[in-house]
């Protein structure tokens, strides 16, 4: 395969002001990532103190392999949500390495309320046990939560996504083969005793750790009985007596060390053979992604320099390269991986899309796992166009992509707006995972458009009540729409609401594909359903 | 296919595959038997009977090779690099897509180099900086800003290279 020929120029004035204005955006970033990771209210830390308990990321750093890599899923999820009361949505999941076998692990945050659910909680959870189905990856459970947070309980508890989704998928799991474990360190309480219920094997810490349907205090209220922590759902109560829970053990890091002990169990199903060759990083520095990427959503990039800074050695076999040049199509290696990419360098045409369509059949039909790199402003529209069917080829493309049997991994480098949203695989079109570059925007069209709209219709209104609407008042009203529909176009919101796995530094972008396409061959291909259409 | 050894530039062409390794350098016919692996790392080549033996690094995009106690770098020439037309026949910047002009960044007559912007266009929200496909110098910008066009219009042409038929 060829290496990419970069034709940046990194000495130029712009690539010093997108890179200025990329690490700005990164450092934000991180800033924030680190602080929902860490800032708590010292009352909350003092009590896990007090009780003897490790904070959840102590759990998960003594729980995983030494050296080993961890994905950090969400790590932002709910920082626009409850006033920023829940950060990363009080709950931790991510991808890691235990006893040398791939797992999701899925923490609850006993520093935030207790480690009670929100409703951006349970889709926080549903999401990483749908990750564990979608790839066969066992899960351990690090059980501390006080429940279902009770203000939301209506967005938490009755519909078809929320809490019930949990035992649910945790059900599903046992049932494909995929083992699970609870270790319990604090209370499982009500719905939650589900999870080490419903776990195949399951540790539970004495003294801290307890699992009942109702805690004390419910169950005198209902049936006056009088009843100690212990004596209901501890550690030794459900080991001896109820058979509950699996193993005792005597303190946290025992616990861990016995679940670690409990996975080296596990056998290992063979992974399908993508193919692979050995890993090499990419020729052209992936930093200078940073200085290519630009400082305004409507300024279009070359998608060539970003993949040769992403894949190895930055060679890429590019199909149909004179053909629908607005997608780019074609096969490289990523940490040894073989894939097929597909990356907007513009509007989809008619033709970009049946090239699109026609290469995703193509990584169907040769098992190789399919990445879309996503900055796009949507299908061509206009007369000509509509003429030409591109509402038809868009529905191609979405078609053969929907229906593919390979992984799909979804990076939203920039833009995406409309319908091509869903063409690239959008959060709708089940990526095995999706992850997010922190300039990226994503709406059903721009800000400046859903301005122009939006501020159209208020003047209207305005009129209608007699009001005088000069210059100045539609100034006014245009920039109050802009700023509100702003910041729901945002990477923070888009992450805070989970469209998406979570926001990355644009550097780590190699490294997450990495582990995500490992993770991912762990589930079995599904059968072709057709040969190749040549549209 | 065209292959640079430091700065001489050679035309090689292979002959045969089967059952030996035939290849032309510059019009002379040469066999190579056990050609090896093409790996970094030392190796040895049979070429017209005669052992020689070669070091062989990577790096970049380049490959150095270490033969008779020289070090030789080689660069393979892309033949879809040639069949772009690096140098010939692109004389014009296309309209990748309808819409208008935003901006001018060169007039006709000045000089430019390979992916130096000439226009920036603006279509579907989008901003596109339209570069020049090659060195040369511009023969006419034919759209200014704000003036719209189609797809695949020709908007800006560069003076045909001397010798260009």
């Amino acid at each position: 395969m060829r290496a990419i020929r970069s034709m940046i120029d990194t000495g130029s004035a712009d690539f010093r002001r997108h890179a200025a204005h990329n690490r700005e955006l990164v450092a934000r970033f991180r800033e924030r990532q680190e602080a929902a990771r860490h800032n708590r209210p010292q009352r909350d830390l003092d009590r896990l103190e007090r009780q003897g308990k490790m904070r959840p990321r102590e759990r998960i750093e003594k729980l995983l392999d030494p050296g080993t890599p961890f994905l950090e899923l969400s790590s932002l999820a709910a920082n626009m949500a409850y006033d920023g009361d829940a950060p990363s949505a009080s709950s931790i999941t991510g991808i890691g390495v235990v006893s040398g076998r791939e797992v999701v692990i899925r923490a609850d945050d006993p520093t935030v309320k207790g480690g009670a659910w929100y409703p951006l909680t349970t889709k926080k959870i549903v999401r990483a046990l749908d990750i564990a189905m979608e790839n066969r990856l066992p899960v351990v459970h690090l059980c501390d939560s006080a429940g279902g947070f009770l203000q939301l309980q209506s967005q938490v508890f009755p519909d078809k996504y929320m809490a019930g989704r949990i035992f649910r998928n945790q059900s599903l799991l046992s049932r494909q083969g995929v083992k699970q474990l609870a270790l319990v360190f604090g209370h499982c309480t009500a719905g939650g005793a589900y999870i080490p219920g419903l776990s195949d094997y399951s540790v539970i810490v004495r003294g801290t750790g307890a699992v009942f349907l109702g805690g004390p205090p419910l169950v005198k209220a209902a049936t006056g009985e009088e009843v100690t922590v212990e004596e209901l759902g501890g550690a030794d109560m459900h080991t001896s007596v109820s058979g509950t829970c699996d193993y005792p053990a005597a303190s946290e890091d025992q616990a861990i060390h016995m679940g670690r002990e409990i996975v080296a169990q596990w056998d290992r199903a063979p992974k399908w053979a993508c193919q692979r060759e050995t890993p090499e990083p990419p020729l052209y520095d992936p930093q200078e992604i940073y200085g290519i990427v630009p400082d305004d959503i409507k300024k279009q990039f070359d998608m060539r320099e970003i993949i040769a800074r992403i894949v190895d050695g930055s060679r890429f076999h590019e199909y149909q390269p004179a053909y629908g040049t607005t997608l780019i199509c074609g096969y490289a290696n990523i940490w040894g991986f073989k894939v097929g990419i597909l990356a907007n360098n513009g509007v989809l045409f008619n033709d970009s899309s049946l090239k699109g369509a026609h290469f995703i059949e193509l990584c169907n039909q040769n098992n190789t796992p399919l990445v879309f790199l996503q900055n796009i402003t949507g299908y061509m529209i206009g007369r000509e166009y509509e003429r030409r069917g591109i509402t038809k080829d868009g529905a191609k493309m979405i078609m053969a992509q929907s229906c593919s049997r390979v992984p799909k991994f979804t990076v939203m480098c920039n833009g995406s707006f409309g319908a091509g949203n869903y063409g690239m695989c959008g959060r709708a079109f089940d990526s095995r995972f999706l992850f997010t570059w922190p300039n990226h925007q994503i709406g059903v069209m721009g800000g400046d458009q859903a301005a122009n709209t939006l501020a159209e219709v208020k003047a209207n209104q305005l009129r209608r009540d007699g009001a005088d609407v000069d210059a100045a008042v539609l100034e006014r009203v245009w920039e109050d729409t802009r700023a509100a529909y702003q910041e729901q176009l945002s990477a923070y919101y888009s992450t805070s609401e989970i469209w998406d796995d979570g926001i990355i530094d644009p550097l780590d972008t190699r490294n997450a594909l990495g582990i995500a396409i490992s993770a991912s061959l762990n589930a079995p291909l599904g059968d072709p359903g057709y040969g190749v259409f040549r549209f | 296919m065209k292959m640079k050894l430091g700065d001489d530039l050679h035309e090689v062409k292979i002959i045969a595959r089967r059952p030996h390794l035939v290849v032309s350098i510059d019009g002379r016919h040469h066999t190579i038997d056990d050609p090896g692996r093409e790996c970094d790392g030392p190796g040895t080549l049979v070429l017209d009977g005669a052992a020689v033996s070669f070091a062989r690094v990577s790096s970049g995009g380049s490959v150095l090779l270490h033969l008779d106690g020289r070090a030789i770098a080689v660069e393979v020439i892309d033949p879809l690099d040639e069949a772009e037309g690096s140098g010939h026949g692109r004389d014009e910047i296309l309209a990748p897509m309808p819409g208008a002009v935003v901006q001018v960044h060169k007039a006709a007559g000045a000089a430019v180099t390979r992916g130096e912007a000439v226009l920036t266009i603006e279509s579907m929200k989008l901003q596109t900086t339209l570069v020049a496909p090659r060195a040369g110098t511009l023969l006419a910008v034919l759209k200014g800003a704000g003036d719209t066009f189609e797809k695949d219009e020709v908007v800006a042409r560069l003076a045909p290279v001397e010798g260009d038929q």
